[in-house]
C-alpha cells in the first residue's frame, strides 16, 4: 500500500481577477521510502500541491480531492487531527528559509519548540535541538542556538530548516526547491544532504524543485507539471533519458549541458487556460485535435503522459 | 550606539529650543496686552478697564517693554541654569507649580494607558483570528467610533450616563481611584481603538508569513503560534504609536484633564494660556515636550531589544 495516495487534487484561489486554477487533477502515489520529484517551471503548481497536503495555503485556497495517508484524508481531518502528523509523521521544508525562520526568536529555540510540543522538558529539548544543530554541520551550536536567524548564513538558515523538519524523524518529508537562491557551493551541499537523507530505507519524500538535476540524482520516480497538470510522470532515469512528453523533451534540452537550449514562449494565463493542449501553443509537433481537445493521462505501465502524439 | 544617542540627544535640545521658541512668541503676538491681562487676573476685576498707569508699573516690574529676542534670551538664559521664573498670577516659581501638578498627570496617563493597552492588544488578536466574522465587524465598528469620537464628547457622555443618571462615580475630581475611572476611560479610548487596528492589521500580515506556514507544519499548536510567533512580530509597529500615544497622554491631556478638573499639567497650561501666565506657559510647554521627546527616544532604544535585527551605529 502507497504511504501517500493523492487523487484528483484540484487548488483553486479566489482571487480579485477571479478563480484561478493552480492545480488541476492531480493523482500521484509515493510508496515507503520513495522519493517523487514534482517539476516544473515557475507557476506550474508545484509548491501548492506541496502546501495543500499539510493544508498550509492562504484561506483564499480551495482544495478539492482526496489526500490519503496511511488511509486517512489529509484535506477533510481535523484539524486537531492533523496537528500531530505535522512535523512528527510529515514533514516540510519550505523554500526560502530565510522568511521561514521567525526573525524574533532564537534559532535555538525554533528547534527546541518542535521538542516541546512532545512533552519533553525545556531542558531536554534544548538539548535535543543542540544535537539536531550539531548533526547539520552548524559550528559551535551552543552559540549559534543563542543567535537570531539574520546572524546565521543562508547555508546555514538552510540547513537550520531542514533539520527542523526531520528532527522527529517523519515517514515523509515535503521539501519545496531546496535549492533555490542558493549559491553552486551552497547547493553542492545541500544535494550532498539531501542524497545521503534519500539512502534512508524508511523515509519517503516528496521533492519539488525545478532543478532538473537534482531531481535526476535523488528521486526514483518524477512528475513533469504544467500549467497546473501532470504531463508526463515514469521513472526518473528513464523519463529523463527518453522523454516522451514535448514539454519534458524542452525542458530537458534547456539545461545547460544540454545546449541551454530556451523553450519557446511562456505558459498560459492560469485565469483562462486554452481550451485544447494546455502546452498546444507551444509545441512544435502542434496537430489539429490539439488546438480542439484536452488530451487525458494515457497509462503504460508505469509510465503516463498526457499527449495526442502518443 | 554612543554616537547615536549622542546625535539623538542634540536633535532633541534643537526640538525643545524650538518648540519654547515658538511658544514664547506666539504668546506674545496673541492679541491684547500681557500687562492688561495680568491686572485683570490679579489685582482688578475682568471687566474693570486697567489705568495706563498700572499697566506701566506692571511692564517695568516684568520687563515687558524689552524686544521679545531680549525677554526670550533671559528665559532661556535662567532655564539653562534650572531656573523656570515664577508664575505672574499665582506668585510661586513654576518648577514648584510643576512638581505639585506632575503626579496627577502620570497617574491619569498611566491608568489610560493600561486599558488601551490592556483591551486593544487582546480585542486586536481575536479580530484577526475571526477575520471577516461577526465579532471582527462589531469590534471594528466599535473602534471606528473610538477613533472618530471626540474625547471631550465622549467624556460628556460618560459624565452624563456614569455620573448624572446612574450616580455611580463623582462627575469631576481628583482623589481616590472612583475619580480616576471616567478620565482614564474617554483618555484611553482613542489609543484603544488605535492599538486595535495596529494589532489587527499587523497579525493579517505576519499570519501570511512563510514562518508562520512553518510553524503550523512543525505541528505546534494554533494558540502557541499566535502568541509566541506572530503577537511579538505584529506588536513591533504598534510600540511606536504607543510610544506616541504615551506622549500625547503625560503632555496633552489637556481637553480631559480641563473637562474632569483634573489638576494635571493639562489643565495648568490651560489656566496659564487663558491669563497670559508666559513663565508658566513656557514651563508647561516644556516639561510636554520634555516628555515627548524623551519617551520617543525610550520607544527607538526598546526597539534594540525587542527586535534584534535592529543596531543603531
Amino acid at each position: 500500500m502507497a504511504l501517500l495516495e493523492v487523487s484528483h487534487l484540484d487548488v483553486g484561489f479566489n482571487t480579485q481577477l477571479g478563480s484561478v486554477q493552480a492545480v488541476n487533477d492531480v493523482s500521484f502515489q509515493i510508496k515507503k521510502g520513495e522519493t517523487l520529484g514534482l517539476i516544473g517551471e515557475s507557476g506550474s503548481g508545484k509548491s501548492v500541491i506541496g502546501m495543500s497536503l499539510l493544508r498550509l495555503l492562504p484561506m483564499n485556497a480551495c482544495v478539492k480531492g482526496e489526500a490519503f495517508f496511511e488511509g486517512k484524508d489529509l484535506l477533510t481531518m481535523k484539524e486537531k487531527d492533523l496537528q500531530k502528523i505535522r512535523g512528527e509523521r510529515i514533514s516540510f521544508i519550505p523554500q526560502n528559509p530565510t522568511a521561514s525562520l521567525n526573525p524574533l526568536l532564537k534559532n535555538g529555540l525554533q528547534v527546541s519548540e518542535v521538542f516541546e510540543r512532545k512533552g519533553h522538558s525545556k531542558e531536554n529539548s534544548w538539548k535535543s535541538a543542540l544535537k539536531v544543530m550539531e548533526r547539520l554541520m552548524i559550528r559551535d551550536p551552543g552559540l549559534s542556538a543563542k543567535k537570531y536567524p539574520h546572524q546565521l548564513s543562508g547555508g546555514m538558515r538552510q540547513r537550520l530548516v531542514a533539520g527542523i523538519a526531520l528532527s522527529l524523524q517523519p515517514e515523509l518529508v515535503i521539501a519545496d526547491e531546496p535549492t533555490k537562491g542558493l549559491d553552486s557551493l551552497t547547493r553542492g551541499k545541500t544535494i550532498e544532504f539531501f542524497k545521503h537523507l534519500e539512502g534512508d530505507e524508511d523515509r519517503a519524500m516528496l521533492l519539488i524543485t525545478h532543478d532538473l538535476d537534482l531531481a535526476y540524482e535523488i528521486c526514483d520516480r518524477l512528475a513533469v507539471l504544467y500549467a497546473g497538470e501532470i504531463v508526463e510522470m515514469g521513472p526518473a532515469g528513464e523519463l529523463m533519458d527518453l522523454p516522451s512528453h514535448p514539454y519534458t523533451r524542452g525542458l530537458i534540452k534547456s539545461l545547460p549541458k544540454n545546449g541551454l537550449i530556451p523553450l519557446e514562449g511562456r505558459s498560459p494565463s492560469l485565469l483562462e487556460l486554452p481550451g485544447g493542449c494546455y502546452f498546444g501553443e507551444r509545441c512544435c509537433h502542434h496537430k489539429k485535435e490539439c488546438s480542439c481537445k484536452h488530451p487525458q493521462l494515457k497509462n503504460s505501465g508505469a509510465w503516463q503522459t498526457r499527449c495526442h502524439l502518443n | 550606539m554612543f554616537h547615536y544617542l549622542l546625535k539623538r540627544l542634540a536633535f532633541m535640545g534643537l526640538t525643545i529650543l524650538a518648540v519654547s521658541g515658538l511658544t514664547f512668541f506666539l504668546m506674545n503676538i496673541i492679541p491684547g496686552g500681557t500687562a492688561e491681562l495680568i491686572l485683570k487676573h490679579t489685582v482688578l476685576e475682568l471687566e474693570e478697564i486697567p489705568t495706563s498707569e498700572q499697566i506701566a508699573e506692571i511692564s517695568s516690574q516684568y520687563n515687558l517693554h524689552d524686544p521679545l529676542y531680549i525677554q526670550f534670551g533671559r528665559w532661556l538664559a535662567d532655564a539653562l541654569h534650572g531656573d523656570l521664573g515664577s508664575s505672574y498670577i499665582l506668585k510661586k516659581p513654576v518648577t514648584y507649580l510643576l512638581l505639585l501638578r506632575l503626579p496627577a498627570t502620570i497617574y491619569l496617563a498611566l491608568a489610560s494607558m493600561t486599558i488601551a493597552i490592556a483591551l486593544g492588544v487582546p480585542l486586536g488578536v481575536i479580530c484577526a483570528v475571526k477575520e471577516n466574522k461577526f465579532t471582527d465587524y462589531l469590534l471594528r465598528i466599535v473602534t471606528l467610533v473610538g477613533v472618530s469620537m471626540p474625547g471631550f464628547w465622549l467624556a460628556l457622555l460618560l459624565i452624563l450616563l456614569f455620573s448624572v443618571t446612574l450616580k455611580l462615580v463623582p462627575v469631576a475630581g481628583y482623589g481616590g481611584i472612583k475619580y480616576l475611572i471616567l478620565p482614564a476611560i474617554a483618555l484611553s479610548m482613542h489609543t484603544m481603538a488605535v492599538t486595535l487596528r495596529m494589532v489587527r492589521t499587523g497579525m493579517l500580515e505576519v499570519m501570511n508569513q512563510p514562518y508562520i506556514a512553518f510553524a503550523t507544519s512543525k505541528g505546534l499548536p494554533p494558540r502557541y503560534i499566535i502568541i509566541k510567533h506572530a503577537l511579538k512580530n505584529a506588536l513591533l509597529p504598534t510600540l511606536t504609536v504607543l510610544g506616541l500615544s504615551l506622549g500625547y497622554m503625560l503632555g496633552g491631556a489637556v481637553v480631559i484633564e480641563t473637562i474632569f478638573a483634573w489638576p494635571g499639567v493639562g489643565s495648568l497650561l490651560v489656566d496659564a494660556i487663558t491669563a497670559r501666565d508666559i513663565p508658566l506657559v513656557q514651563g508647561c510647554v516644556l516639561t510636554i515636550v520634555g516628555i515627548f521627546v524623551t519617551i520617543n527616544l525610550f520607544v527607538d532604544l526598546i526597539y534594540t531589544y525587542v527586535d534584534p535585527r535592529i543596531r543603531y551605529g
